[in-house]
């Protein structure tokens, strides 16, 4: 018989109406991977996206989840919401995978969960925009979050702003979620340790100058700034301030006060600075596997260097336990193990071989992650630690951690 | 802080001014709005980072600005605009608008997205009459008073900047005339993008550079070209000055979040009192 194009088609078409049984033998579980790797995020983006290759290397080889292997199909957000859902759709039309992991930015993150709803399928992301957490977007609770809400870290500014004693804070915050989050959350923890909040200014991005915005908050003679602010406003409004020629501290999220701001600003704007970043899980044993990992795959760098990755590390291993624990590859299965497997009580498990021998022994398992102790709250929220880091002659230099 | 803030508003209003110029000279003469503006300064804004960078000099890159934005401007008419020229405004606004994405995408292309800051001396503010200037603005303020003067020289002391007004007020008669449009052209667009090179470096300096910088400030410049009289370089200025000062200003006091929106207050109010704009004239359309 020769083989002509319609007996291919036939045939593939009967593999295509054969039952499902049939076809699951080589079936993989799909995930996505939609992480920053240009942009903004670009300086975290590729590590997070290998480190969940290299978590579920570690999953596959330790026999993958009810028996089937974990595929990954890798996209770049571009750390911009528009393309962030033309990948997110590609990943869940095209490659119909069954969670996404590792957005960044809320504005990504608050793109994509519309989709990641109607699909039905999980999203685990690393914002902080408090909407995330609850209805409209987080109306199904398919949303997981790995890094702090810009709420915690607020709280986490008014604990260091006790602890470095300052009298006067003011604050100053980009007009999104994520720097109004910010310093809400302050003002509400500074208020609530019984403290009178200092002015407070809310600005518009782009801008050719903030001298206005700055002589308003200067005006009332605030011994910190506290800021909910991303790296080029941070940039204007630093250098515009240091020619005020006005002696007075800033507190500022990692994501902003980082190397690049050094760098653009030099030592003497940026000296004292103090930077606050949620920090990994760092004595954990789940945080040696990692580091091993990552200094496998990101030519012998640290885990410390990107706390991001840590966190795509731990999405990779979360999902593959409950799916364990869920004996299903339903998404609500999943969903709702998802808890059983990351929170207290049980035992605690660093890797994923260990947590799948103890749920196939029967025993309730607590995954300790890598990033943090990994616990979700009703929100999908975990509550990290958060690192204090002091701007010292273009050094940042890590002081103490804070918990909150 | 009146008077802070007015320096400010002066020095953001420069900026603004000098956009605003490269918009209502090619609006007056090539008669569309060229939504590329925009990205021509920033295009003026990259070389001269890069000039200041290789030299440290602000003079030359000054310079360097000038030139890549007016020979951006002039490839864009020599390669789309002017083999459409004639054509409904609304193909060459598509047409400027489609520019506008090449520049911006060659640019992120060239130099990644991440931004880039003028390494400038950082000084404490000098005290003059009891105003706390930076010494910075005064630079700027500075370049920009240079750049304005020789733009006006070229406009109104020089041959080709006499034809290129003569073409403004009435393009068939300037070729009547003996005015050979094609020259005025070239002439516009180099100076169209010298001065929306001048304003990239300006807003640089002061702010960050990134790709996206001049088409985010491009609403603005439009604003003052309409505020100032469509086809009117001193009203572009005026105006721009205008909406630059008003909007450091009266913020503190209405709130920051509206900075943008008062722009359009005012010039909604302006037009809704004085439709042609400060300095535009009434045209009769036949």
């Amino acid at each position: 018989m020769t083989t002509t194009r319609r007996t291919v088609l036939a045939a593939t078409s009967g593999l295509l109406a054969m039952p499902n049984v049939v076809r699951a033998q080589g079936e993989t579980f799909r995930i996505g991977a939609l992480n920053p790797v240009t942009g903004a995020g670009s300086p975290y983006g590729s590590g997070m996206q290998r480190m969940i290759g290299a978590a579920v290397e570690a999953i596959n080889a330790a026999g993958g989840v009810n028996g089937r292997r974990i595929e990954v199909f890798s996209e770049d957000t571009q750390t911009n919401p528009q393309a962030a859902v033309l990948a997110a759709k590609k990943l869940i039309e095209v490659n119909r995978v069954r969670a996404i992991l590792g957005t960044w930015s809320s504005g990504v993150s608050l793109a994509v969960i519309p989709l990641v709803n109607e699909a039905e399928i999980i999203l685990m992301n690393t914002s902080g925009a408090p909407a995330l957490s609850v209805p409209p977007a987080n109306a199904k609770g398919l949303s997981y979050r790995f890094q702090a809400t810009n709420d915690r870290f607020g709280r986490a500014f008014a604990e260091i702003a006790v602890r470095e004693g300052f009298r006067r804070p003011a604050t100053m915050a980009f007009n999104n979620a994520s720097g109004l989050g910010n310093t809400e959350g302050f003002r509400r923890a500074w208020a609530a340790k019984g403290n009178q909040n200092g002015e407070h200014v809310v600005y518009e991005p782009n801008q050719p100058s903030y001298r206005a915005e700055l002589l308003r908050v200067l005006a009332t003679r605030p011994d910190v700034i506290v800021m909910g602010s991303f790296l080029p406003d941070t940039t204007i409004i630093l250098r515009e301030w240091f020619q005020t020629g006005t002696p007075m501290k800033w507190i500022i999220p990692g994501w902003a006060a980082n190397p690049q701001l050094v760098q653009a600003l030099g030592p003497a704007v940026t000296q004292g600075i103090i930077a606050v970043e949620s920090v990994s899980n760092e004595g954990a044993p789940a945080f040696a596997e990692f580091d091993a990992a990552h200094r496998r795959a990101m030519g012998n760098q640290p885990g410390t260097a990107n706390a991001y990755a840590a966190m795509t590390w731990d999405m990779a291993h979360t999902l593959a336990l409950a799916i364990e624990q869920a004996k299903s590859f339903e998404t609500a299965a999943i969903n709702a193990a998802i808890r059983q497997v990351a929170n207290p009580p049980g035992e605690a498990v660093a890797t994923f071989a260990a947590g799948k021998a103890a749920i196939a022994a029967g025993r309730k398992i607590n995954f300790e992650g890598a990033s943090s102790v990994l616990d979700f709250d009703q929100h999908g929220d975990v509550t990290p630690d958060f690192g204090v880091f002091f701007i010292e002659q273009g050094q940042i230099n890590r002081r103490y951690v804070v918990k909150i | 802080m009146f008077g802070a803030l007015l320096v400010a508003g002066i020095v953001h209003g420069l900026i603004i001014g000098l956009a605003a110029m490269a918009v209502t000279l090619v609006f007056g003469i090539a008669r569309f709005p060229n939504a590329a503006a925009g990205d021509t300064m920033t295009a003026g804004a990259y070389a001269g980072f890069l000039a200041h960078r290789a030299t440290g000099s602000l003079a030359l890159a000054g310079g360097a600005a000038v030139v890549a934005a007016g020979a951006v401007s002039l490839l864009g008419y020599l390669l789309v605009f002017r083999p459409l020229a004639r054509r409904p405004v609304a193909s060459l606004l598509v047409a400027a608008i489609g520019v506008a994405f090449l520049i911006r995408a060659v640019l992120g292309l060239m130099f990644g997205h991440q931004q880039q800051v003028f390494q400038v001396p950082l000084a404490w503010p000098i005290e003059v009459m009891g105003l706390r200037i930076p010494p910075m603005d005064i630079t700027l303020a500075a370049v920009a008073g240079v750049s304005l003067a020789a733009a006006f020289g070229v406009l109104y002391l020089t041959s080709i900047g006499r034809q290129m007004r003569a073409v403004a007020d009435d393009p068939d008669l300037a070729r009547v005339s003996g005015i050979r449009p094609v020259r005025v052209m070239v002439a516009l667009w180099l100076l169209a993008g010298a001065a929306a090179g001048i304003a990239g470096l300006m807003l640089g300096v002061k702010t960050v550079v990134s790709p996206e910088m001049g088409w985010e400030g491009l609403l603005s410049a439009f604003a003052a070209a309409i505020l100032g009289g469509i086809g009117s370089p001193v009203g572009a200025v005026l105006a721009g000055l205008l909406l630059g000062v008003a909007q450091e200003v009266s913020t503190p006091y209405v709130g920051f979040t509206y900075k943008i929106a008062l722009a359009f207050a005012v010039m909604l109010a302006v037009l809704l009192l004085r439709p042609r704009g400060l300095l535009g004239r009434v045209e009769e359309v036949r």
